[in-house]
C-alpha cells in the first residue's frame, strides 16, 4: 500500500474523489473492561468539513488517538487515507495533521526551535504558511512555548500542523480555551487552507454553535456508539418539529394515532397542544396533518438548530436506555 | 461578499436553501441582473467561513434553476431573471403567509371589519405608491425627450 510512484496532482484529486478520507468499520476500543469506543462505524468523505460531536466522555479522543495509530483497536478495523489504521500507522502519522486536546508541545522549546524540530520530522514542509499565520494569530514570534497562554499554543499547535500541507487535518476540539475573536480566526484559517483547497479538515467538538458554523457533515457519537451520520443540512432538512393545535384537548386514542404515523419520532402532548419530532418527509406529515379529522386546527413546523437536533438525539438515547 | 447576502447559521434553516432563497430574492428585486458574477466557491466559503461543499450545493441548485451558470475560468455568472414557474412559487407562498395572518387574526379575536380596513389601507398605501413612482418616471422621462 505505499506509493510506488510519486502522484501527480491530478491522480491524486481522482482518487481523493473515490476514496474516503476516513472509513470506520465496528471499531471497539478498550480501556480494561470499558469499552470507550464499542462498534463504531462511519465514513468521512473526502473535501468535507466534518464535525465530530458527543459530550465528555463519549469516545471522541479515544476514536481520534485510534484512527492514528496511538492506541489499538480490540476489533473492528478503519482506513485513513487509504492506510490501515493498525498496519500502516507510520504512514498516517506522516500523512495527516494532527493538533490534540491537550498540545504537547515542548515547553522549554522556544517557537523557532519548535519550527525548526517539526521541519525535520515532515515529510513536506511549508514554511511560509507557517509564518504567516504565527503572524496572523499575532503570537510572539521568538517566545518560549511554556510562556505562550492555552490559547496560543493551540494556534501555534494549529499553525505547525498547517505547515506539513497534510491532505486530512485531525484536531481534538481546536478552539478549547479561545476567546471569540480567536476562534473566529482558527475557524476561517481552517477553511481557507484545508477546506476551500478541497482538502478534509475532521474536528471534535462539543461547542455545537461553531461545528454549526463552518461543518457540511457531522456525526454524533454517544457512550462510544454512533448516533447519527449525516449531511448537516440535509440532517435540517429531514428533522423538525411540528406544533399541532387541536379545538378540544386531544384523546389518548389521538395520540397513539399520531404515534403510529410514518415519519413521526415521538410525540408529546400539554393539553390543546401537540409537539410532533418528525424524521423524514416533514412536509409531507405537515401537509397530512393539516387536512385531518378530528378537530386539528392549525399546524406549524419548526426548524431545529444543530444544538436542538442533538438534545433530540440525545433524549432518543436516555428513552432507548431505560 | 454580496452585501444581500446574510447567513443566519443556527436559525435551523439549511444553509445551502438560505444561500439559493437570498439569490432569487436578489433576483426578484433586481439587486442581481443577469450577466452579474457571483463570488466564486472558494472566496464565498472563505468570506462566510463556511464548508465549501454547501455552497456548491447551493450554487448547483441554482444551476438547475437555470438562474446562474458556473463556467471553469469564468466563474459564476447570473443568466435569467426570475422565470415563471418561480414566480408562481414566490407567489403562492406569499399567499400562503397571508393565510397564516388571517388564521392569527382570527385566533387573536380582531374584528373582521377592521382587518378589512387595515388591509384596504395598505393596498391604496402601497399600490398607489407604485402607481405614483411609476407616473413621475414617465414624467421624467417624457420631459428628457
Amino acid at each position: 500500500m505505499i506509493d510506488t510512484v510519486a502522484p501527480t496532482d491530478s491522480t491524486r484529486a481522482q482518487a481523493a474523489a473515490e476514496r474516503p478520507a476516513i472509513a470506520i468499520h465496528n471499531l471497539v476500543v478498550q480501556y480494561g473492561d470499558r469499552r470507550a469506543v464499542d462498534g463504531l462505524s462511519f465514513t468521512v468523505p473526502a473535501g468535507a468539513i466534518f464535525g465530530f460531536l458527543g459530550l465528555n466522555g463519549a469516545g471522541k479522543t479515544t476514536t481520534i488517538k485510534t484512527l492514528l495509530g496511538f492506541r489499538a483497536p480490540a476489533a473492528g478495523s478503519a482506513q485513513v487515507l487509504g492506510y490501515d489504521i493498525v498496519r500502516d500507522s507510520q504512514a498516517i502519522r506522516a500523512r495527516v495533521g494532527y493538533v490534540s486536546e491537550t498540545n504537547s508541545l515542548y515547553d522549554q522549546l522556544t517557537i523557532p526551535q519548535i519550527i525548526a524540530f517539526c521541519r525535520a520530522t515532515s515529510r513536506r514542509w511549508n514554511g511560509a504558511i507557517v509564518d504567516r499565520y504565527i503572524r496572523t494569530f499575532g503570537l510572539p514570534p521568538r517566545a518560549r512555548v511554556g510562556q505562550l497562554s492555552k490559547g496560543m499554543k493551540s494556534q501555534l499547535a494549529l499553525s505547525l500542523a498547517l505547515g506539513g500541507e497534510p491532505d486530512l487535518l485531525i484536531l481534538d476540539e481546536p478552539t478549547n480555551g479561545l476567546d471569540p475573536l480567536a476562534r473566529h480566526e482558527v475557524l476561517n484559517t481552517l477553511v481557507r487552507e484545508i477546506a476551500a483547497e478541497g482538502k478534509t479538515l475532521f474536528f471534535s467538538s462539543h461547542i455545537l454553535t461553531e461545528v454549526e458554523a463552518i461543518a457540511d457533515w457531522v456525526a454524533i457519537i454517544r457512550d462510544g456508539r454512533l448516533v447519527v451520520c449525516d449531511e448537516l443540512d440535509h440532517l435540517k432538512q429531514t428533522q423538525r418539529v411540528l406544533k399541532l393545535t387541536y379545538d378540544q384537548v386531544p384523546a389518548p386514542a389521538e395520540i397513539a394515532a399520531l404515534q403510529a404515523l410514518p415519519a413521526v419520532a415521538r410525540v408529546e402532548q400539554e393539553g390543546r397542544g401537540v409537539r410532533i419530532v418528525a424524521r423524514g418527509d416533514v412536509d409531507a406529515l405537515a401537509q397530512q396533518l393539516q387536512g385531518r379529522p378530528g378537530g386539528v386546527r392549525h399546524v406549524d413546523a419548526v426548524n431545529l438548530n444543530l444544538e436542538d437536533l442533538f438534545l433530540e438525539y440525545m433524549k432518543d438515547s436516555s428513552e432507548g436506555q431505560q | 461578499m454580496p452585501i444581500w447576502l446574510t447567513i443566519d447559521k443556527d436559525s435551523g434553516v439549511p444553509i445551502y436553501l438560505q444561500i439559493v432563497d437570498q439569490v432569487k430574492h436578489a433576483l426578484e428585486v433586481g439587486i442581481l441582473q443577469p450577466g452579474d458574477q457571483l463570488p466564486t466557491v472558494r472566496q464565498l466559503g472563505i468570506d462566510l467561513t463556511l464548508a465549501p461543499n454547501t455552497i456548491v450545493k447551493a450554487y448547483n441548485e441554482l444551476q438547475d434553476l437555470g438562474l446562474i451558470k458556473s463556467r471553469p475560468g469564468a466563474g459564476t455568472v447570473v443568466t435569467a431573471n426570475l422565470n415563471g414557474a418561480l414566480r408562481a412559487g414566490q407567489i403562492a407562498a406569499l399567499f400562503d403567509r397571508l393565510h397564516t395572518l388571517v388564521r392569527d387574526a382570527a385566533g387573536l379575536g380582531i374584528d373582521p371589519a377592521e382587518l378589512t380596513a387595515r388591509w384596504e389601507a395598505d393596498i391604496q398605501q402601497c399600490y398607489g405608491q407604485q402607481r405614483s413612482a411609476a407616473e413621475r418616471a414617465r414624467e421624467e422621462h417624457g420631459g428628457g425627450e
